[in-house]
């Protein structure tokens, strides 16, 4: 029996009663590294935010296995574009959120919570601009901030939503080598949600496939054929 | 210096109105803050006149159902209080709701139940005859009429809003900034959305009745303006807007005084020169001392 972590069982996604999405029925394993591809539109964001519990299933059923049928925790990473400039926070104020799960209402975080944070900036090399505000760093800097803030939520799972989204070349390479790292390190499962297909054949070992309301699954050597990848890159083009 | 000896005396005959002028002074712009990073500038000028049409249609109540107004004891302040309470959740409510479903266009919301909000109170006043009794000064935010028990008002709802400010600041900044995170951290984000508004409307409710809707606008959102052009974090944000909103509510009661100037609009004037101020010396400092 493989272990997995996340299964969905004829899942049907989409907003307000409609189905973007429907039938989708497949498993993630522990510890695996899963891209999800797809053109803009195919329903991306849509699954991911469904999978994180933030909108309603239209239909099916989303299950987390488990001894204790306890849903595990993500640590989500968004898109580090879509913050607002306008709060005065710094990068460690951004990264000390990811412990807001366990500290509860009328508490504070402690000392040995604050030092974790520490080293979770530390861990994604972010620990040199901690200090500065949040909303002044580069794509590629807040992006480490927001893995440390990911990695301070103690996740079992580690989702991340276009983490190179409106960072250069050489910062998306790095970013994606440090978070390939930081999942053979800790044996986290990551879910990845990319348009870097490149990228994707040499980190991810699974792939979630969406196109023309279609959901395949599989390996990356299932889905990376010359014959797939053709139409892959023409769904891109497209 | 004589004037404010005088006002600084604990037997000076308006006590209470500087007490209340600083209490609201310090407190608005701690909601303030919220209202701005949340960019919901436009509610913040919208809720202080919904929240003084409540005022007026609670007032006018007794005259509808063909009562005399009782303005014996303090039941009037608190009708006031509870029509201007009432009003301005309903409103919050509505609105948030509406930015919830993410639909149509906010600023014509918020801008069509300001100037409907204007319109009412000005209907309420002509067709009611005990507007001249003296609820009109009330509406107003004739800050020279406040008794122990207006003061006490304030002071014990400031008092609980600023508590809960302090005990969930963590949780309002959280489910403000990364709703999705903070959903996904189990919080219940509409929880705190309600938790917050709750206080956002009890502050602007209590203000308007000590100091009028244009006063109550002005220190809920100028200081949280200028203290945002210098804060390098969250708690030096709320610190500089509450002492800015404190500081100048006080020197606009001294030069009002001083100069027979009524004090609220002295009050939002003075926070208006402040902020001009602030902004120009960011940008001397931006240029000049410290160029990128």
């Amino acid at each position: 029996m493989p272990d997995n972590i996340i299964t969905l069982d004829r899942l049907a996604i989409g907003y307000d009663g409609q189905a973007v999405l429907s039938g989708i029925s497949l498993a993630v394993a522990r510890g695996s590294f899963t891209a999800i591809l797809g053109a803009n539109g195919t329903g991306k964001s849509t699954l991911l935010k469904t999978l994180l519990g933030l909108q309603p299933p239209v239909s099916g059923e989303i299950k987390f296995p488990s001894p204790t049928n306890a849903k595990p925790i993500f640590g989500y990473v968004p898109q580090a574009i879509q913050f607002d400039p306008l709060y005065p926070l710094t990068g460690f104020d951004v990264a000390l959120m990811g412990t807001y799960g366990r500290v509860g209402a009328m508490t504070f975080p402690s000392h040995a919570e604050k030092e974790f944070v520490h080293e979770c900036l530390t861990a994604t090399a972010a620990d040199g601009f901690a200090k500065k505000k949040f909303s002044q760093l580069s794509g590629g800097q807040k992006q480490r901030v927001l893995i440390a803030r990911a990695l301070a939520t103690k996740p079992d799972i580690l989702v991340l939503d276009e983490p190179t989204a409106g960072v250069d070349v050489t910062a998306t390479q790095a970013l994606l080598e440090f978070i390939s790292q930081i999942h053979v390190e800790r044996k986290f499962t990551v879910l990845l949600v990319t348009h870097d297909l490149p990228l994707v054949k040499k980190h991810a070992q699974q792939i979630i496939w969406l196109h023309n309301g279609q959901v395949l699954h599989g390996s990356v050597a299932e889905l990376f054929t010359p014959e797939r990848r053709a139409e892959i890159f023409e769904m891109e083009i497209s | 210096m004589e004037t404010l000896k005088e006002i600084l005396a604990p037997d000076f005959l308006l006590r209470n109105s500087v007490y209340t002028s600083v209490l609201i002074g310090f407190a608005c712009p701690l909601v303030g803050v919220f209202l701005v990073l949340r960019r919901l500038v436009f509610m913040g000028v919208a809720l202080p006149q919904i929240s003084s049409t409540g005022v007026a249609v609670a007032l006018s109540v007794p005259m509808w159902l063909g009562a005399k107004p009782d303005h014996a004891e303090h039941s009037e302040h608190l009708i006031a209080f509870a029509g201007s309470m009432f009003f301005s959740l309903a409103a919050i409510f509505l609105l948030a709701l509406a930015e919830r479903r993410g639909r149509g266009l906010p600023e014509g919301r918020l801008g069509t139940a300001y100037v409907v909000a204007s319109a009412a109170s000005i209907l309420l006043l002509a067709k009611n005859r005990y507007a001249e009794v003296g609820w009109l000064d009330l509406l107003k935010g004739e800050i020279i009429t406040i008794d122990n028990y207006d003061l006490g008002l304030t002071a014990v709802t400031f008092a609980v809003v600023l508590t809960l400010l302090v005990l969930f600041h963590k949780e309002f900044l959280f489910v403000s900034f990364d709703r999705a995170m903070a959903a996904t951290l189990g919080k219940n984000v509409l929880l705190w959305d309600i938790l917050i508004y709750l206080l956002i409307g009890a502050t602007v409710s209590i203000s308007v009745l000590s100091v009028g809707p244009l006063i109550s606008f002005g220190f809920l959102l100028i200081p949280a303006l200028t203290a945002h052009l210098f804060a390098r974090n969250m708690k030096w944000f709320f610190i500089l807007a509450s002492v800015i909103g404190g500081a100048v509510a006080f020197f606009g009661f001294w030069l009002a005084y001083q100069w027979d100037w009524p004090v609220g609009p002295t009050d939002v004037v003075l926070l208006g020169v402040v902020y001009l101020l602030a902004a120009v010396v960011k940008s001397f400092w931006r240029w000049f001392v410290h160029p990128k």
